[in-house]
């Protein structure tokens, strides 16, 4: 790849640093309650950038034997990009692999025998209900190559399960959830089952709510939709822009001191964990929020060096784009309560689970206004039902200012890791 | 079109003609594209890309088989795959499809102005100019201006005889400001797009100007109080509304395997006022969902979907017409090459009453005037649309601005709930599109006239 760049690329230029994907997958997806499609596919791409007069040039391709003139088209775009004087790494070093060998085990034939048996339990319940699966396994090979030497790569694996259940009652109500998990090698996901079935079962009785302040308490997954309207504060692009709530005030204390988020890229089992970013900058934790206070805003090598901040690893890039700073892993650091402790203190209180419309609020302002999807109410510590037809509204920011309680049971949703989070008094509209 | 493309379109036509599966389909594509992002005084990226993709997709004993790739050169080996893929197992319940009729033809985009042809130094200056324009507020702390065009050479054939082909022209350009004073940060955006030239994107200052001044006044602009409120919407939000509300309970993959929702579906059921009548037309060229042909060779058409309040149609893939033994619509879609076709809509919109935009004013004392959107959802029983601004309607005038507006009902009693409907239909598309399955965003427009509905919930703090 190296010779195939040099020959092209002519003197004078700064830099250049390239990336070549390649990745083949296999997903079996089910629909209403049956096998629907086997799938195969096999795909590959080549991204180049090239500095040339302290300005940066970007092409892409995925044609094969196409690459020559991707890198001609990124010499050509030179001019039009903006001044960046930074400097790329002179190496890269491939500590671990985010690929696990268990991988190759992947057998569809046993896969689909474990999503029928599901499919079968979920409907021996609920004889109406229908269900959609996605099982996927892929593989793949990142390789990253540079004009100081840097030429790396590493393998990729990824298992995917995803299970949605769409259960319609005769006057229309409908009841939709969905559960999933990402993995490095195949696991043993059938207790997903268990949990969507726990959802519907309770959420079968509908209760009448009013409007007013209610305590409210966030599971791990809608806690994480909105952090991630807090995350989006803390990247290097949004800092630079001005639009960021939290530009100018690191180490200055604007949460609880409760509140303590990293951006990690080694989670444990995680498989969107990588060994250096997509410039070839190790990747490491960092305290975004510690203990309330503002600490690090990730970036990657064009806002490190606009913000005159040391780069954090944070570049994320495809072979189609340029790099752009992104989280590798949000983690809300635990609390002292367990879920049951914290549900058991509630008097009359609700359970938001799943929203419709969330985040087409202003959220760079952290503010929120959804209809409650899936919500429970909670009466005396116990779940009597289902609540619907009202919306919940509020801002997070001002949200995590406040009282709350994290629980010290954490879930890994995607690439975050997520507590329960309770807040005392959270506006509901009916 | 380069040499290894039109080889595989050869290759594919005698693989074809030579398979023994029920049912099988081709899908190739060649695309170069321009990408530009302008934001405040940067420029964030300005790329000039290429890509293909191929797609096999067959069906053999009640089961699909599907396989994916981007080295043309390996049709028939992944031709091979998604036979073997499909022969894997056997079904308890197989999958059955409508026929089409063999369909030939090429289409072509028509256009004015080859965007092709356009140097890049203009597209930049362009989008610099209403980049400019967006930025011309002291109150304007960033912006955002994209412009993106894409032309892709599509062919599609199929083991029934079908060959189309399609030259695709697309290309839009998205605006935002986002304006801050303080602790208040208000962005506003605006985006067009179309299948044609560079025409499309030409002569837009209007649209930039638009954009700065609404995400300016909306730094004075309240948050709307939460409630209940009779509402008027815009064309635009209107449009949005029967996409959201209606739109996507009228495809038929929802129901066709759904004996609860094939009760709740069932065609003349009474689902609005009479003077409601609700479409799907594919067929609309100057529309960001206009369709020569769907993702499975199948013509588009204008579908009624709510006639005179009454369901009267919805929306089909190959697959759910087969199965609820219905006739094909042209709705089987998918956002690339890359994807399997699911039933989506093209262009939706609630056809013209007989108010005019000043009696439907007129005919409201208290209420709210909600304008524009950000976006919408729906779980099928209930949705919810965003307007980033409108008034406080009193005595059938305007008068205060809010902001913040989260529209959200249950999709029978909102569509019920309608009590005017204007005569002012406008189409809206945009760079953005819709998302369902997995697969976003894909080009559709929606649209209508102004509106209003009765009892809508609004979230917020009373």
């Amino acid at each position: 790849m190296r010779d195939m760049i040099e020959k092209v690329i002519p003197e004078g230029v700064r830099w250049y640093d390239a990336v070549h994907v390649s990745g083949k997958s296999t997903p079996v997806s089910f629909k209403n309650n049956r096998l629907y499609s086997l799938s195969e596919s096999e795909n590959s791409g080549f991204g180049i950038r090239v500095n040339k007069e302290s300005r940066t040039g970007f092409s892409y391709t995925n044609e094969t034997g196409n690459a020559a003139d991707a890198v001609r088209r990124a010499i050509a775009m030179c001019s039009y990009g903006d001044v960046e004087n930074f400097t790329l790494p002179d190496n890269a070093a491939v500590t671990f692999e985010p690929y696990d060998n268990e991988i190759t085990k992947f057998n569809i034939s046993d896969e689909i025998s474990c999503a029928e048996r599901m499919i079968g339990d979920i409907k021996s319940v609920f004889p109406q209900i229908s269900i959609d699966m996605g099982i996927s396994s892929s593989t793949g090979t990142v390789r990253l190559i540079n004009s100081r030497g840097v030429d790396v790569s590493y393998r990729e694996s990824y298992y995917g399960l995803s299970l949605s259940c769409s259960y319609v009652l005769s006057d229309g109500t409908r009841i939709e959830t969905w559960e999933s998990r990402s993995e490095l090698k195949p696991s043993d996901c059938s207790g997903l089952k268990d949990i969507v079935i726990d959802k519907i079962e309770k959420a079968l009785n509908v209760e009448k709510t009013d409007s007013g302040l209610f305590p409210v308490i966030f599971p791990p997954q809608a806690f994480g939709r909105l952090i991630s309207f807090i995350a989006s504060g803390f990247s290097g692009v949004s800092v630079w822009k001005g639009v960021s709530p939290f530009a100018g005030k690191k180490g200055e204390k604007v949460f609880s001191e409760a509140f303590t988020m990293t951006d990690n890229p080694y989670m444990e089992g995680s498989p969107f964990s990588v060994p250096f970013d997509g410039e070839g900058v190790s990747a490491s934790k960092h305290f975004l929020v510690r203990n309330g206070v503002v600490e690090t805003f990730i970036n990657d090598l064009k806002y490190a060096e606009r913000l005159g901040l040391a780069p954090t690893g944070n570049a994320s890039r495809g072979y189609s784009s340029l790099p752009s700073p992104s989280f590798h892993g949000i983690a809300v650091e635990p609390g002292e309560k367990s879920f049951e402790e914290i549900i058991a203190g509630i008097d009359r209180g609700i359970i938001a689970e799943q929203f419709i419309g969330l985040g087409q609020s202003n959220t760079i302002t952290g503010d929120f206004s959804a209809n409650m999807d899936l919500a429970y109410l909670v009466e005396k510590g116990k779940i009597k039902g289902r609540i619907k037809d009202c919306m919940i509204s509020g801002n997070i920011n001002e949200l995590m200012k406040g009282d709350f309680t994290i629980s010290k049971d954490v879930e890994r949703r995607g690439s975050s890791l997520l507590p329960y989070c309770f807040f005392p008094a959270v506006s509901i509209t009916a | 079109m380069n040499g290894k493309y039109s080889e595989a379109v050869e290759k594919g036509r005698k693989i074809l003609e030579a398979s023994s599966c029920d049912y099988a389909e081709i899908r190739l594509s060649s695309s170069v594209g321009t990408g530009i992002s302008l934001s405040g005084e940067n420029v964030d990226s300005f790329t000039i890309g290429e890509s293909v993709a191929g797609s096999v997709r067959v069906l053999k004993n009640g089961s699909w088989g599907f396989s994916t790739f981007n080295d043309l050169s390996m049709l028939e080996r992944f031709f091979a795959g998604a036979v073997s893929s499909a022969s894997l197992v056997s079904p308890v319940e197989k999958s059955i499809i409508a026929r089409g009729t063999s369909l030939r033809g090429e289409y072509k985009t028509e256009f004015k102005r080859n965007f092709m042809d356009v140097t890049p130094d203009e597209k930049y200056t362009l989008l610099k100019r209403y980049n400019d324009i967006l930025r011309d507020s002291g109150s304007v702390q960033t912006t955002r201006a994209g412009y993106r065009d894409v032309n892709t050479q599509y062919t599609f054939m199929n083991s029934e005889g079908s060959f189309l082909s399609y030259d695709k022209m697309y290309c839009g350009i998205s605006l935002a400001s986002i304006a801050k004073r303080g602790s208040v940060i208000q962005p506003s955006h605006e985006s067009i797009s179309g299948y044609g030239g560079f025409e499309i994107v030409e002569n837009k200052d209007h649209l930039a100007a638009g954009v700065v001044k609404t995400a300016v006044d909306m730094l004075d602009a309240e948050p709307v109080p939460g409630g209940t409120y009779d509402i008027i919407v815009d064309p635009k939000l209107c449009g949005v509304f029967i996409h959201e509300a209606f739109g996507h309970m009228s495809e038929a993959d929802f129901v066709y395997e759904n004996p609860m929702m094939k009760d709740v579906m069932v065609l003349g059921r009474e689902f609005g006022p009479s003077m409601l009548n609700v479409y799907d037309d594919g067929t609309l060229n100057d529309c960001a969902g206009y369709i020569p042909f769907d993702d499975e060779g199948i013509s588009p058409q204008k579908t009624s979907l709510i006639k005179e309040g009454m369901l009267s149609g919805r929306l089909h893939s190959r697959e759910t017409a087969g199965k609820m033994n219905e006739e094909v619509t042209g709705n089987g879609r998918a956002i690339s090459v890359m994807r399997q076709p699911i039933v989506r809509m093209t262009n939706t919109y609630i056809e013209n009453g007989e108010s005019s935009k000043e009696d439907i004013f007129s005919s409201m004392d208290d209420g709210l005037y909600a304008v524009d959107v950000i976006g919408g959802q729906t779980n099928l029983e209930m949705f919810t649309f965003t307007a980033p601004y409108g008034y406080m309607v009193k005595n059938g005038k305007p008068e205060k601005m809010v902001r913040d507006i989260v529209l959200s009902g249950n999709v029978f009693n909102t569509l019920k709930n309608i009590s005017m409907i204007g005569n002012d239909r406008e189409m809206f598309g945009g760079l953005g599109g819709c998302g369902k399955g997995g697969q976003s965003p894909l080009p559709v427009s929606f649209g209508g006239p102004h509106m209003k509905i009765k009892d809508v919930l609004i979230g917020g703090k009373k």
